[in-house]
């Protein structure tokens, strides 16, 4: 029974006295894949910034590979790759150039070739050399994806990675998902609603009000919907 | 992944009205009379009992108000600086208060400190203000004061907030030393009767002496006590907020399901 | 190591790229110098003690500007969130975006001097290979100062006047030092002359230097 990968024990935020997330418990172990929806401002984009070590809790604790997420050190932020809102690019670098980069913070041994080879797998490799702020909002968020998974992290934390793409785009980040579980990563990811994604196992919850259950459509169940969720437990 | 919710832990007890009353307030109470008996005592000997100093005349009186001041806004300013190192190093909310009391009091003083100065410089050098090394060095500390107290009243009390305002403390004592040494080097045309590095001073009289160190005391203990009811103040704010968090998540365990904000 | 060097790389290659940094702080170190050669009626005088004055009057403000827009590559895009979420260091970073801030301000000091030169009557000599180290242990402790400052003045609501408030008081035994240095520097005096006040400047170089890099991480990022 090894440890898992994300563990939170009453995680809760504040906003200046307004909560945001109450009583958050979670036990993500490896291999295993997530996905928790909620409307906007409901909290998901908080939950996974504490979980990248980003913010610090209110009260109860975030865990990640064993470590309270507030004291992160840099083997263990090596592993952990996200996509939020925010690109996290920088607009004036070409497309190539940002991948470089961040190829190079991560101490990834070829820095050149682990763009290039990246850039192929979203299909960038035509828009290498254009200047980020000239991409289009779901190129961007390709190249997002690129950044985040370049160092082969063991944990994606993805804050709607399915937004701004076209059907194109979908399926390929669905399949460097696939891929990254595949390799034995966790993934922890949100959307406004449940994705169609055929050939991906995810255990699907609901944050609302703060609080994080599971999710239980029952119209979609009724209807024979084609989503794949896990109830009650 | 599952999402088991657990026994949730109940909020510290508010400590009921009875233990409110008494121990602090008594405390204050006490310390406020020692600091009206020792300005009382400091005033009477500032303006009867010390004599008369020959160069100077009476407005050299100032002298011993001026420079306990001082002696305040340095001291307040390394509290601000220790408090700030502490509250990085533990993270306890008590330490941000503490300091940012301590900015806030030795503020009072540097002010008065600045005021009393400029109201010696006229009668003697028959100028409002005048740059030498001492008053300027106090002018440069009350300009990080007040960058200090900026960053505070701008913004939410976070622990974001609180953590560069220790920062800022930190360096801005770091800072004080430096600054000391390279106006003094600028420029020094302060009068000899303060006490100076060599240990050597003007004071030619043992009540000057004496007025001096019971003045000093007067207004430590003043800093003193104005720190304490401050501190309370900001405790008392302290307790307040973490309380309504904790109220919040005695609803949460609860199943409290009102929406966010 | 290579960490520090690609955050570098990569504020230069933002730079070259249209970054105006450089060009804000030479426009503005323009301006405060043709507001004082009018303030200061310098058009009738030779003197180094003005130029020298001039030139860190315009260094400083110039610097808080830069100070200023400093951060603001990292915020579009949310960057310095990718910065900090990577597993570089808050150290590392602020000695890279200290090293950045550093070359850009002594790019724009060198085009300054050569203002000062022409807008206050003075010589292209020898003396402005001395005044060059005055300057840029200057121009290091200011960089120092801001990279630290500025980390966290974005959250407050003053703004931008909180830079600067915070910054002049602070920076003031460098700018005491820096302009007698620099007076010295251009009236002909040899290094040797100035070692007091050059002593004064590399002290506080080291203080912030230090103090930022051990301080950063408490100030850098958002919560």
């Amino acid at each position: 029974m090894s440890a898992p990968v994300v563990e939170t024990h009453a995680l809760a935020k504040t906003y200046r006295l307004a909560p945001v997330l109450r009583e958050v418990n979670i036990r993500l172990m490896a291999g295993r894949g997530a996905f928790i929806i909620g409307g906007n401002g409901a909290g998901k984009s908080t939950l996974l910034r504490i979980l990248a070590g980003l913010e610090a809790p209110s009260d109860g604790r975030a865990i990640v590979f064993g470590n309270d997420t507030r004291k992160l050190g840099p083997r263990y932020r090596r592993r952990i790759g996200m996509m939020a809102h925010q690109s996290f690019l920088y607009p004036n670098l070409t497309a190539r150039e940002n991948l470089e980069f961040y190829a190079e913070l991560y101490s990834i041994a070829d820095p050149v070739a682990a763009a290039s080879l990246w850039l192929e797998r979203v299909g960038l490799a035509g828009s290498a050399d254009a200047r980020v702020r000239d991409l289009s909002r779901g190129m961007e968020q390709r190249l997002s994806a690129a950044r985040a998974m370049l160092a082969d992290p063991t944990l994606l934390l993805l804050d709607e990675p399915f937004a701004a793409l076209d059907a194109e785009g979908v399926s390929l980040v669905a399949s460097l998902i696939h891929s990254a579980i595949e390799r034995g990563a966790s993934i922890l990811a949100t959307a406004h609603s449940v994705p169609e994604l055929d050939g991906l196992e995810f255990e699907v919850f609901e944050l609302s009000h703060g609080r994080l259950m599971p999710y239980a459509p029952k119209e979609e169940v009724r209807r024979g919907g084609r989503f794949r969720s896990i109830l009650g437990r | 992944m599952d999402t088991a919710t657990r026994d949730y832990l109940t909020p510290d007890p508010l400590p009921s009205v009875s233990q409110t009353r008494g121990k602090g307030n008594n405390r204050g109470s006490w310390f406020g009379f020692a600091t009206l008996a020792l300005m009382i005592a400091a005033l009477f000997m500032i303006f009867d009992y010390v004599p008369t100093e020959i160069d100077e005349g009476i407005v050299q009186r100032i002298f011993y108000f001026h420079v306990p001041c001082a002696w305040v806004a340095f001291a307040a300013f390394g509290l601000v600086a220790v408090a700030g190192m502490l509250y990085l190093w533990l993270g306890d909310q008590i330490w941000d208060d503490l300091g940012y009391a301590g900015a806030e009091t030795g503020m009072i003083f540097c002010t008065l400190m600045l005021v009393s100065g400029s109201l010696w410089a006229r009668p003697i050098w028959g100028v409002w203000w005048t740059w030498d090394s001492r008053l300027t060095t106090t002018f440069i500390l009350w300009l990080m004061y007040c960058g200090y107290l900026m960053i505070r009243a701008s913004a939410d009390d976070t622990p974001q907030i609180a953590r560069f305002a220790a920062v800022v403390g930190i360096v801005a004592a770091l800072d004080v030393p430096i600054v000391i040494v390279s106006v003094r080097l600028w420029r020094t045309i302060h009068p000899a009767v303060l006490v100076t590095k060599q240990g050597g001073h003007g004071l030619q009289d043992p009540r000057m002496i004496a007025t001096l160190l019971v003045s000093l005391a007067a207004m430590t203990a003043l800093w003193g006590w104005l720190l304490m009811i401050r501190f309370a103040q900001l405790r008392t704010r302290t307790r307040l907020n973490t309380v309504a968090m904790q109220i919040e998540f005695a609803h949460a365990a609860a199943g409290d399901q009102r929406p966010i904000g | 190591m290579s960490a520090f060097a690609a955050v570098i790389r990569k504020d230069l290659r933002l730079e070259l790229r249209g970054g105006q940094s450089i060009l804000a702080l030479l426009a503005m170190s323009m301006l405060v110098l043709v507001v004082l050669v009018f303030a200061l009626d310098a058009a009738r005088i030779r003197s180094a003690d003005t130029a020298a004055g001039a030139l860190w009057v315009a260094m400083v403000f110039s610097g808080i500007v830069g100070a200023t827009r400093a951060l603001g590559a990292e915020r579009e895009n949310g960057a310095i969130r990718g910065l900090l979420l990577s597993p570089l260091d808050p150290a590392t970073l602020y000695a890279a975006k200290l090293a950045a801030a550093f070359i850009f301000m002594a790019v724009a000091e060198a085009g300054a001097v050569i203002l000062m030169v022409l807008f206050f009557n003075l010589e292209f000599n020898a003396s402005l290979v001395r005044l060059a180290p005055v300057l840029m242990l200057g121009a290091l402790g200011f960089s120092a100062l801001a990279t630290l400052l500025s980390a966290a003045t974005g959250h407050t609501r003053a703004g931008d006047m909180i830079l600067p408030v915070l910054a002049v008081p602070m920076f003031t035994p460098a700018l005491i030092a820096g302009v007698k240095a620099s007076t010295a520097a251009l009236s002909g005096a040899s290094l040797g002359s100035m070692s007091d006040w050059l002593k004064i400047m590399i002290a506080f170089d080291v203080l912030f230097i230090t103090a930022g890099y051990l301080l950063f991480e408490h100030v850098v990022g958002e919560d």
